[in-house]
């Protein structure tokens, strides 16, 4: 499998020679292979957010390099050679909402492929598809995107960033402040997507749920340094561990640890997702319950 | 966007850092007043060994006031030209038309070019030890005699403490919509003057929006807590005049007794 990102002892300092000097990124060497879904997870502050800029070139490290889509970074990489790094990987920052500005939703969509040179009357055409993509009504498109409800706008920020056709999608805590419906659908938007367009997608996420249930590999952040790259099944099976680094479990996981704990009842492999969990229960359960009741 | 250094605190405990914000403002404003009694090369050296003691007190490098300066160099040199070309009086070493180069014009732009450091190092200094908020309320407690004459002290010393307060929020804010917009294809440091200026609109707009939010939330935080206005409020921050702001006058008054002498030496 061809590397999609490859992160060779980055460091990131910000405001370096000043005494607010601080060192977000501390020798961070990775790589992801290509179609895969990563999920960052660790503390605010631990750097996640920092290595996201990374990703297309926001910010360069300040030692070290990365490849991403087979684009060299260095610190000495001028912003002119990532115009087309930034076409490629988009990004869905934390309340994306925020960069909406144009008078209707779908001038807004196709704000972005109109920047990178495409027509007036193309943009408006992948901006169409795009807002089809994220399920966006096409009653709301010639509205002003200020009147949309919360989760509708979310939709119209992601569907600006889909509408350039990324080859790496990252999320920056995409579905914060949503409600659970919302939640829920755009997660499984993202995992749609995923699969239709052969995406590599990686997800800043605190939601241990999200992350159990559609990553297939995790990297652990804390004070800048990566901790562990590993997939969500080995992570999760080392409770002691996540414990002494203050990071949660999914539910379904924390959920048979406390019944382990409590009865000689044991889980093989420790289930991530309530589907597992229910599975494994199911079959030590006396057929026709359900029946029954 | 972290070149500007207005309103940016360093955090210290020197002596400088624990005066009285209110002392530490007017004398400020007295050392700029007394830059223009000086009048000849000991009188500027007295007022450069001053500040330099201040600085010395201070404990900050002397790097955070150059970078002061910078911004400001063009102007700074804009005028010290002026003064170099347009001066007249002492020996003449150059002249066309009516623009000359004399002894007295050079004194001059070096006067001018000292005056202009010496300020901004003052303010600098200011701004460096006294956190934004202090400022604003020894303001604040500086203009109480003008409610006499019904100016709206409370109101103006809020809204002067809430904009500075969100200064460092909005810049934040900012900062996040370029880079939202940056990943979606906007230049902001590339391309002619024209697409500049266009490449303002998508960042001014979100800015603009999301602090008329905040200002509603702020609005409406400040009410549930049970803000009625300045009239009767009582302060957190409660300003003591001690020993060192008495001592610090007098630093300042034997400063200027010592330009007195200087000047008409």
């Amino acid at each position: 499998m061809d590397l999609s990102i490859n992160f060779e002892k980055v460091d990131y300092i910000y405001q370096p020679n000043t005494p607010f000097a601080h060192q977000a990124l501390n020798q961070v060497s990775f790589s992801l292979p290509d179609e895969s879904y990563t999920a960052i997870i660790g503390h605010t502050g631990s750097g996640k957010s920092t290595l996201v800029q990374h990703l297309n070139g926001l910010l360069k490290p300040t030692h070290g390099r990365l490849m991403v889509q087979e684009q060299m970074i260095t610190p000495q990489t001028t912003n002119k050679e990532l115009s087309d790094l930034r076409r490629q990987v988009g990004v869905v920052f934390q309340f994306p909402e925020a960069q909406l500005f144009e008078e209707t939703v779908l001038r807004d969509i196709a704000f972005a492929p109109k920047n990178f040179g495409i027509d007036e009357e193309k943009a408006a055409q992948l901006a169409k598809e795009a807002a089809e993509a994220v399920r966006l009504p096409d009653s709301v498109l010639d509205k002003s995107p200020f009147e949309l409800s919360g989760g509708q706008m979310r939709r119209v920020a992601i569907a600006g960033i889909l509408v350039m056709k990324p080859k790496v999608l990252v999320l920056d805590e995409p579905t914060a402040g949503l409600d659970p419906k919302g939640h829920q659908e755009i997660m499984e938007l993202f995992a749609r997507l995923k699969s239709q367009q052969h995406l590599t997608v990686i997800l800043v996420s605190h939601q241990m749920d999200d992350v159990a249930e559609y990553a297939d590999q995790v990297l652990v952040m804390e004070q800048g340094k990566l901790l562990t790259q590993q997939t969500p099944q080995q992570l999760f099976s080392q409770v002691e561990w996540l414990n002494k680094h203050h990071l949660g479990l999914p539910h379904a996981t924390k959920f048979a640890f406390e019944i382990e704990k409590k009865s000689t009842f044991k889980f093989s492999p420790l289930p991530l997702t309530v589907s597992q969990l229910a599975n494994q229960l199911a079959n030590f359960l006396p057929k026709g319950v359900s029946q029954d009741e | 966007m972290n070149k500007i250094l207005l309103g940016r605190y360093l955090p210290g405990s020197s002596l400088i850092h624990r005066l009285d914000p209110r002392a530490k403002l007017l004398l400020s404003f007295y050392f700029i007043i007394i830059i223009f009694l000086a009048n000849n090369w000991s009188s500027y050296f007295l007022l450069f060994f001053f500040m330099a003691l201040t600085i010395l007190l201070a404990k900050i490098k002397i790097g955070f006031f150059w970078k002061g300066v910078r911004p400001l160099i063009w102007l700074i040199l804009f005028t010290v030209v002026l003064q170099i070309f347009f001066s007249t009086g002492g020996t003449v070493y150059w002249h066309w038309g009516i623009l000359s180069v004399t002894s007295t014009g050079l004194v001059s732009g070096i006067y001018v070019f000292c005056r202009f450091v010496l300020i901004i190092f003052m303010s600098t200094l200011l701004t460096l030890t006294t956190p934004p908020l202090e400022i604003a309320g020894a303001m604040e407690s500086l203009l109480k005699p003008l409610k006499k004459v019904h100016f709206p002290v409370y109101e103006v010393s809020l809204m002067l403490s809430i904009a500075l307060r969100f200064v460092p929020t909005l810049m934040d804010e900012a900062l996040k919509i370029m880079n939202a917009q940056r990943s979606r294809g906007v230049n902001f440091d590339q391309g002619s003057l024209m697409q500049r200026l266009k490449a303002v609109v998508p960042l001014l707009i979100p800015l603009f929006v999301s602090a008329f939010n905040r200002a509603e939330d702020l609005a409406t935080a400040m009410e549930a807590r049970g803000y009625h206005g300045g009239e009767g409020r009582t302060k957190y921050r409660v300003h003591q005049w001690l020993y060192h702001d008495t001592l610090s006058c007098l630093a300042f008054l034997a400063l200027t007794i010592g330009m007195l002498l200087l000047r008409n030496w």
